[in-house]
């Protein structure tokens, strides 16, 4: 199991595409924090950091697609089921990756973001709310890990790299925003109810414990399904 | 005679794509199917909603389909196949039937427009047929002489976006880069809006100049966007530069 972790993990190390996802995350929390504290909408880091959410889970979600979608680019998945035959390992193998892999990067996103947007708002001289709720902020950080998760289950479902990604960055970019306006049951939608993580409002049905839980019910149904076909096709 | 050919070839390999079709499958059916959405959920309350109202609401989600379209035309052409089936790339194939670059790009640009056109005005007469319908006259009538020229509109800025997505990915040639940014810039919070915050030049880039073309200044977000005409204008002429770039790189590389 901890051969199939490293293994994973030096096979992420040594993807471009990888690196320049998780890179390109940071730097973008880094102009994204500077941008939106310096638009002057909000005077607090917290709110900074939770407005750049949006963007960012875009390049988690890119991650979690990548780390399962990149084998079955080409003959890769064959490969890795040569060196790991064991189809459950290897899934664990390359969830617990992914898991490290999105923690890091959702962490260093969401701690440069947040100094960005301290130092930005500063610069501006504008008041800066002190003694800020650090809650929310840890609760980003979680959500942006679980919403790559989905985008893995997803890839593992579809056995592919560009359906799984048009489809869940239109979920979360364009389906979620535009149905939020028309009926309350958008809220159910993976990406709504995981945002009650950092967004301190609950809404009437859901708080942000419930909402988690409906976003973790989200993975393990699409996970569930894509494990059950994952351990019985061919590969 | 050469360049006719070309076009029927690069309009069977497109519609071949299963790709193509779910892309125009979203500009079609998910405009129709959200606008009938919000018009049944707003038909018994909101006396305001018009058929109008509703349906150029819904042009985002056809805008994603229409840079899906612009996206994949170019990067299946540089997708390579599985190594069992030799590894090659469909663009080998295409060079070697056509060896005239110009005329290649050129027919798939006409491909896009036609595709796109043709699609833009079907999801939107059919959406504000059936809104007109579901949400009956109680808002009040509209200048049709105004719907005509929004839906057009519509047609116009859909192929612009999806041939800047073309050019753009005819530099990239992988979709996945193009993808994201186009996909993250339809939406309705899109980096050009918030970069609109920050400067008012973000009004000049080409999602935003556009808008007009089909919104009415009080359902977007942006402050003071260009008027329809001049947006049109400045929207082509992104989309005049970028596809004449990638002309002169696409005659110029390899393959």
């Amino acid at each position: 199991m901890m051969n199939t972790i490293t293994a994973e993990l030096i096979k992420l190390r040594s993807l471009p595409v990888a690196l320049a996802t998780m890179g390109g995350t940071l730097a973008a929390a880094v102009v994204l924090a500077a941008a939106i504290a310096a638009s002057g909408t909000t005077t607090s880091p917290t709110q900074v950091v939770i407005q750049s959410i949006t963007y960012l889970q875009v390049g988690l979600i890119l991650l979690g697609v990548l780390i399962i979608g990149i084998d079955y680019t080409g003959s890769n998945m064959r490969t890795a089921l040569l060196a790991t035959p064991n189809r459950r390992t290897l899934l664990v193998g390359k969830c617990v990756a992914y898991l490290l892999a999105a923690a890091a990067t959702s962490a260093a996103a969401i701690v440069a973001g947040f100094l960005t947007a301290t130092i930005t708002l500063a610069i501006r001289e504008s008041a800066t709310e002190t003694g800020a709720d650090t809650w929310p902020v840890i609760g980003a950080g979680v959500y942006l890990v679980l919403i790559g998760l989905l985008g893995l289950a997803l890839a593992l479902l579809l056995r592919s790299l560009i359906p799984p990604l048009v489809a869940m960055l239109s979920l979360v970019l364009i389906i979620s925003p535009l149905l939020s306006t028309l009926t309350s049951y958008a809220q159910y939608l993976p990406d709504q109810a995981g945002s009650l993580l950092y967004h301190r409002e609950s809404t009437a049905e859901l708080t942000s414990g419930t909402g988690m839980l409906v976003l973790l019910a989200w993975i393990v149904a699409i996970g569930a399904g894509a494990v059950m076909e994952f351990r019985s096709r061919d590969a | 005679m050469t360049l006719l050919r070309t076009i029927v070839g690069e309009f069977r390999k497109t519609l071949t794509l299963p790709a193509a079709l779910v892309a125009l499958g979203i500009a079609l059916f998910g405009t129709i199917a959200v606008s009938l959405l919000v018009a049944s959920s707003s038909a018994g309350h909101a006396a305001h909603s018009t058929p109008a109202s509703v349906v150029f609401n819904t042009v985002p989600l056809g805008t994603v389909g229409a840079v899906i379209l612009g996206v994949i035309v170019i990067s299946s052409e540089y997708t390579a196949n599985t190594p069992d089936a030799g590894g090659g790339r469909q663009i080998s194939a295409t060079l070697v039937a056509t060896p005239h670059r110009l005329v290649l790009l050129l027919s798939k640009v006409v491909v896009i427009v036609v595709l796109i056109v043709v699609t833009a005005v079907t999801a939107i007469a059919v959406s504000l047929g059936l809104a007109q319908v579901i949400l009956g006259t109680t808002g009040g009538h509209e200048d049709l002489s105004d719907m005509i020229a929004r839906s057009a509109g519509v047609a116009l800025y859909w192929t612009l976006m999806s041939l800047i997505a073309l050019a753009v990915t005819v530099f990239t040639r992988s979709g996945i880069v193009p993808l994201i940014w186009f996909i993250a810039n339809s939406s309705l919070i899109s980096v050009s809006l918030l970069l609109s915050k920050l400067t008012s030049l973000a009004r000049y880039l080409p999602d935003l100049a556009g808008m007009r073309l089909f919104a009415t200044p009080s359902s977007l977000a942006v402050q003071d966007p260009l008027e329809p005409l001049t947006g049109g204008l400045v929207m082509a002429a992104w989309a005049i530069v970028l596809l004449t770039a990638s002309t002169l790189a696409f005659t110029r590389r390899d393959a």
